[in-house]
């Protein structure tokens, strides 16, 4: 148990994600707000993301620009991949930015289609109102 | 040209979605021949690549040039498309019933669309390219991106008509995206695992160092993928958004739905279980197949049962969906030829059967209103309609020569030879429910031959003729071929690794 709390005490941002995730999910499912439901899926979704980008990080790495003089760089062997920093996490996270704003976008004008044929934004009400 | 064919099938829709609102803002005359040419391309060159696939084996795509060759010193760095048998005989099958589903939703376009049929074709299109994507994408982002394309178009589609449809289409979304999101945490993992999002890369991976499966981040990253695509497949205790949103969808686009949206999620399901994680992988001690197989056993029987329960027409049709993938689930997990290739062979028919349901109840609403079981035996003024709902009620039980007998034969048979009786007493319970429930259907449409059906109404439009009756007629024109079908998708399970 205590090489458990151990083994993630060393990754606290892995803790912050979790606990978003939830927290987001959490919201998601209880509240009755369909704005705050949205809400809770973007918590959600950015909760991912930033793992999604903190597994490409490397300690005492820098930006994937190859450094050092032209000679240097001619020869892709001479470089070290543990200069840099993973690159590929950040592009994957750019397109799963873009889906999620495309998403967001899609929910946002359900919500308010829902909003103005009944004129309230609280589930429960709307169910009563359709019966 | 011929290697390049993938992309072109994709592009097809793609590009005339793009151009669409371009067009159909001054023409709107113009919009519905416009897609209906489009597919109808995509459908040509979709049968032209199976057939250069079948001469000459699989192609796969490398975009832009890069490397995607998985033996060292290289590394797949470049996005990989995969044009191999199974990819092809889905994008025939897609392509063909995305082109009956825009034919069939002429005369049931939406009134209320008004200047914006441009966008509604927009996105049907955008839908049909997601699913392309879907099926060939050979890399797991990819196929997050596609299953999005898709979803999104879908969410706005359902909403269309307003009121309820608003409310079940929201459910939907924000279902569909805790699926992708699940889905994505699952990429995450396996990514940060293995330091590869190719399929044929993570497999090698996989095959390489076995330990790779006892780890944590890939038992957690499996898990994540498979409830997200649970969540798009409609697997059982999952389904939650799917009725509601296929019921209350326009009748234009129900079928559309129906047909594809689930199967192409549980064939991207098959390829990451199959080519990614092996057929014999476990997590701890359980097999992930034998896993598997017991959520197609619940779902397939309690699919069926609450089909059984059901009052409106088009939301029993999609509760059979339901059970439906549960039996295709089933096959897919007798880890053997045989009930892999009858998998295969039964989620085409599928696709093809709840398209053809879906037409008739659409039809049925829009020629006689009727919505329920209780108004059915106003179906009776229409020949076509019945005749339609004959036959792929007996593909949807099994019966011989349509093409669900033999899936589901093929099914059964590889159960048997996996010695997994439970799974064959839950597709013998299952198709009896099925049955079932169509009696219900049966009963209410031939009972009381002395009461007037009323008065018949308008003539059936010759399109809607034609589309019910098409579905009708291809069961059992792939009940007669299914010998070569099924061949070809033994072939397709021994590339899979059993």
């Amino acid at each position: 148990m205590l090489e458990l709390i151990e083994a993630a005490l060393q990754r606290p941002n892995f803790i912050a994600f979790v606990v978003l995730f939830l927290w987001g999910f959490f919201i998601m499912v209880t509240h009755s707000n369909l704005v705050k439901k949205l809400i809770g899926m973007y918590l959600v979704q950015t909760s991912i993301l930033l793992l999604l980008v903190t597994i490409g990080v490397k300690q005492d790495a820098t930006v994937p620009i190859l450094q050092g003089s032209d000679a240097v760089l001619s020869t892709a062997d001479q470089m070290t991949p543990a200069d840099y920093t993973n690159p590929l996490p950040h592009v994957l996270a750019l397109t799963a930015i873009v889906v999620q704003v495309a998403t967001l976008g899609v929910s946002l004008a359900l919500v308010t289609a829902i909003y103005r044929k009944y004129g309230s934004l609280d589930e429960d009400e709307i169910l009563q109102r359709i019966e | 040209m011929s290697y390049h064919l993938p992309v072109i099938l994709f592009l097809l829709p793609f590009a005339t979605a793009i151009c669409m609102p371009m067009v159909g803002s001054r023409r709107r005359r113009w919009c519905r021949p416009m897609a209906l040419t489009a597919v109808f391309a995509m459908c040509v060159a979709a049968v032209i690549n199976l057939w250069i696939v079948v001469e000459h084996g699989e192609t796969r795509y490398a975009f832009g040039g890069w490397p995607i060759s998985t033996s060292l010193p290289d590394h797949p760095l470049g996005i990989e498309w995969v044009n191999d048998g199974l990819a092809s005989v889905m994008l025939v099958a897609v392509s063909f019933l995305a082109w009956l589903c825009l034919f069939y939703g002429g005369p049931l376009t939406p009134q209320s669309l008004g200047a914006r049929e441009a966008l509604y074709y927009t996105l049907i299109l955008m839908l049909i390219s997601g699913l392309t994507g879907i099926v060939l994408a050979g890399d797991i982002f990819n196929v997050f991106v596609f299953l999005e394309v898709s979803a999104l178009s879908a969410y706005a589609l359902v909403g269309i008509p307003g009121g309820r449809a608003l409310i079940v289409a929201f459910r939907y979304l924000i279902l569909g995206t805790l699926g992708a999101s699940f889905y994505l945490l699952g990429v995450v993992f396996l990514y940060a695992t293995t330091g590869t999002l190719n399929i044929a890369d993570l497999g090698q991976q996989i095959a390489d160092k076995p330990e790779l499966m006892t780890s944590k981040a890939v038992i957690g990253g499996t898990t994540f993928m498979f409830i997200g695509f649970g969540i798009k497949m409609a697997l059982f205790p999952l389904h939650g958004w799917l009725p509601g949103a296929y019921t209350l969808a326009p009748d234009s686009i129900s079928p559309l739905l129906a047909a594809l949206m689930t199967k192409v999620a549980l064939y991207a399901w098959v390829r990451i279980m199959f080519w990614a994680l092996g057929a014999r992988a476990e997590i701890g001690q359980v097999h992930v197949l034998a896993l598997l197989g017991g959520f197609g056993a619940v779902a397939a029987v309690v699919g069926a049962l609450l089909a059984l329960i059901q009052e409106d027409l088009k939301r029993m049709f999609a509760y059979g969906g339901i059970s439906h993938v549960g039996l295709i689930l089933i096959g897919v997990s007798q880890g053997n030829q045989t009930g892999f290739a009858g998998s295969m062979f039964y989620l085409i028919n599928d696709a093809v059967m709840q398209a053809g349901l879906f037409f008739v109840a659409g039809a049925a609403i829009h020629q006689h209103g009727a919505r329920t079981v209780e108004d059915l035996s106003r179906l009776r003024l229409s020949p076509w309609m019945i005749g339609a709902i004959t036959v792929l009620a007996m593909s949807m039980i099994g019966i011989p020569p349509t093409g669900g007998f033999f899936g589901k034969w093929n099914i059964i048979l590889g159960a048997i030879e996996a010695g997994n009786y439970s799974a064959v007493a839950a597709v013998v319970v299952a198709t009896l429910l099925t049955m079932a429930w169509f009696q219900r259907l049966f009963v209410r449409i031939f009972s009381d031959m002395q009461e007037s059906p009323g008065a018949a109404g308008a003539e059936m439009h010759p399109s809607l003729r034609l589309s019910v009756g098409i579905p009708a007629a291809a069961v059992i024109v792939l009940g007669l071929c299914s010998d070569p079908i099924i061949r070809f998708f033994r072939e397709t399970a021994a590339a899979a690794g059993l």
